[in-house]
């Protein structure tokens, strides 16, 4: 492997954003195929990333920024790679349902799964069902992921899911959900396809449901 | 750090210079970030008060605003018990502890389950709040979940009446739970002007870390105040996340939206009772949890005492909670740690007794074991007496070199007042302890809360006012059907 790319990997795994993206700018210059700067460079980077994490070596704000500079650097890369490889993961509209407005950990979440290659649509704080509705006309996400840190507020995400059914569009999108009082029963009581125990769980549901939604459809991007 | 060991023992964590440096801090906040207020009338209010508006709702707050409502709230507040018995005078240095509100799970006293939370469960948590010596006003500690969503609260509120006479801090859904449960409150204890007279409880209410009062939290703070009901406004401040990372950032800003939200309070009615509070932690930096455990935790609540102190105004502190999942010794470490220090701190209302997993289940094993350890903290609070009775030279000179104090009678005197005697906590030499089948504290505690269940008579409300408050909750329960 080139040091060029090496330096792309080792920038992003420190979370240097600028540095991530001058050794991207470097490693096009060098001529290195995108291709490569892509399997070689960013993605093992963000795998490292994960296991150091989960060792307990890094810490949420060290994941955060270099799932900053993973996403920078595919900002970079992704005119000029091929079609198939240039939509990444899948499109995910993201928001707090009615009447919560923490939002700290649906930023999480976001940043992370565009460290992972998802395209992230944020519809921001307080979205109600029909925004979420109109989100999924507007934007034809494989995901759509919502949260909510209150108990007082969580019963919301089944009346989205509810609002979804309704206007027909239920079966167009997996809804993953979220937040300190959400359990997996609950998904599962109100119908919603996954859930995150937390943001780095929730990324890795993501992706699991981006795998059955490839399987179901035969469909992928 | 000072120690007073005259009558009450107390200690400072904060300088004076720290004080003024972490409230020169939350004033700077306010005056050049502002706070961000989603309720078009209040900032209509404020900006008439002498506040700079910044596009829709952003409010940025004068120095001079603040130092006015803290000159109009009252420096001490009073809660009544359901029998207009004023019982918890917040005032510094008066310390009373509580549980905590809203947990969405329990464990099952019975089979040890973890499980969500019923109206049941909220029944036995304010019959074993009732019950201990030591808890002296109640919170719900769990959500009840299994009645409709809209009108929760004025079945949790009844749940909660029903079965203790302590003071109550209660939260609501909306403007209109919180004005349901206000009538219910004002038909137990006699009437409107009784309960402004003696309030039966005082609401929760917390704006949204950083520096955002929600729509819920104005609705909150105006209802109260145009009714003379005492607020407790309490931030929920992660240091890292919704927070500096560092403790005197972590202090300024909580402390910024604690006292804009007291602007706000005044503003609408002068003198509307005020308690200020803040649970101000830290995020876990591996798994995002926001730490009821941490020694942070007891760190920050000290120092927000001291803070309130300066101020002069009630505070709402935390303790006996924990991150354990269980009542094992994590969460026993977590609860002594934490109730000696907000003892110690001096703070008014010390809530959260009770709570385990990060806030997400409400345990009465926590409640009644951190009930056992109040009292010993309640110990180390009084403190000594140093005078002639008790340095007791005399009765030293009587017994002399080689003798004992058994036979004294100043021993017999004093050794109710000057020893603390333990309920729950072993003493028995290893024989005596092992033929009663070598019981773990968690077991005797679990066996506490068991008795307090089957065998303590909580005192029953009227049977005729327990009717009306049902017919309330139906009436609730109609407005909402379908919704």
């Amino acid at each position: 492997m080139s040091t060029l790319v090496e330096t792309i990997s080792r920038e992003i795994v420190s979370g240097h954003i600028d540095e991530s993206i001058e050794a991207v700018k470097d490693a096009l210059q060098g001529e290195i195929p995108p291709q490569e700067i892509l399997d070689d460079g960013l993605l093992p980077a963000m795998e490292r990333v994960g296991s150091l994490f989960q060792e307990g070596e890094i810490f949420i704000p060290d994941v955060f920024f270099s799932a900053k500079a993973m996403h920078e650097s595919m900002n970079i890369l992704r005119p000029l790679l091929a079609p198939s490889q240039s939509m990444g993961m899948g499109r995910v509209i993201i928001g707090t349902i009615l009447g919560d407005i923490h939002d700290i950990g649906k930023r999480l979440v976001g940043t992370m799964l565009e460290g992972a290659g998802f395209t992230v649509i944020d519809l921001g704080v307080e979205v109600s069902p029909d925004a979420f509705v109109q989100g999924v006309k507007a934007h034809q996400p494989h995901i759509l992921a919502m949260s909510s840190l209150l108990t007082t507020t969580m019963m919301n995400m089944g009346v989205t899911i509810e609002a979804l059914l309704k206007a027909g569009v239920r079966d167009q999108v997996k809804v993953l959900i979220g937040g300190a009082p959400v359990t997996r029963d609950f998904a599962e009581e109100i119908g919603a396809d996954g859930y995150g125990s937390d943001a780095s769980a929730g990324v890795e549901e993501a992706k699991a449901l981006i795998a059955t939604l490839k399987g179901e459809t035969g469909k992928g991007e | 750090m000072k120690v007073n060991v005259e009558g009450t023992a107390h200690f400072r964590m904060l300088s004076g210079e720290q004080i003024e440096g972490v409230l020169s801090g939350a004033m700077e906040i306010l005056e050049r970030v502002g706070v961000q207020v989603n309720d078009e009338e209040m900032v209509k209010l404020l900006q008439e008060g002498g506040a700079l508006t910044e596009g829709e709702n952003l409010v940025k707050i004068p120095s001079s605003m603040v130092e006015r409502a803290l000159q109009s709230a009252p420096h001490r507040v009073v809660l009544a018990n359901r029998d207009g018995e004023r019982n918890l005078v917040l005032e510094k240095n008066r310390i009373y502890f509580g549980t905590g509100s809203d947990c969405p799970n329990v464990i099952d006293p019975y089979t040890g389950e973890r499980r969500p939370c019923l109206f049941d469960d909220v029944l036995r948590a304010s019959k074993v709040a009732d019950a201990l010596d030591h808890i002296d006003f109640f919170m719900s500690l769990g959500l009840v979940s299994d009645v409709p969503r809209m009108t929760y609260d004025r079945h949790q509120f009844l749940a909660m009446a029903m079965n203790t006479k302590k003071p109550l801090i209660i939260t609501c859904i909306d403007r209109n739970g919180l004005s349901d449960q206000y009538e219910m409150a004002c038909l137990i204890v006699g009437g409107e002007e009784k309960f402004q007279a003696n309030p039966y409880f005082a609401v929760y209410a917390e704006p949204s870390s950083p520096l955002t009062h929600s729509k819920e939290a104005i609705e909150r703070l105006t209802f109260a105040a145009e009714r003379g009901i005492p607020i407790v406004y309490t931030p929920g401040v992660s240091g890292g996340a919704t927070a500096p990372v560092t403790m005197a950032g972590n202090l300024a800003q909580g402390l910024a939206e604690t006292l804009s939200g007291l602007v706000i309070s005044q503003l609408k009615s002068q003198g509307a009772p005020f308690i200020m509070g803040g649970v101000h932690t830290i995020m876990d930096m591996r798994t995002g949890i926001f730490c009821y455990g941490a020694p942070e935790l007891f760190l920050l609540s000290a120092c927000m005492t001291d803070i309130s102190k300066e101020l002069n105004l009630p505070m709402f502190s935390t303790a006996g909670c924990g991150d354990a999942k269980v009542l094992d010794e994590q969460a026993a470490s977590e609860a002594s740690l934490s109730l000696l220090m907000a003892g110690l701190s001096g703070a008014s209302l010390i809530h959260d007794v009770g709570y385990l997993e990060s806030g997400l289940l409400g345990s009465l094993d926590m409640l009644v074991l951190s009930d056992e350890v109040i009292s010993m903290v309640k110990r180390i609070l009084r403190g000594i007496i140093v005078n002639e009775e008790t340095l007791a030279l005399d009765v030293i000179a009587d017994v002399g070199p080689g003798g004992h104090f058994i036979g004294k009678e100043h021993t017999r005197r004093h050794l109710r007042a000057e020893h603390w005697l333990p309920k729950l906590m072993d003493r028995t030499n290893r024989d005596a302890w092992e033929k009663g089948e070598a019981k773990t504290m968690g077991r005797r505690v679990r066996e506490k809360v068991i008795d307090i269940l089957e065998g303590y008579e909580p005192p029953a409300l009227d049977e005729q006012l327990l009717g009306e408050l049902n017919t309330i909750v139906a009436w609730a329960d109609e407005r909402y059907r379908g919704k």
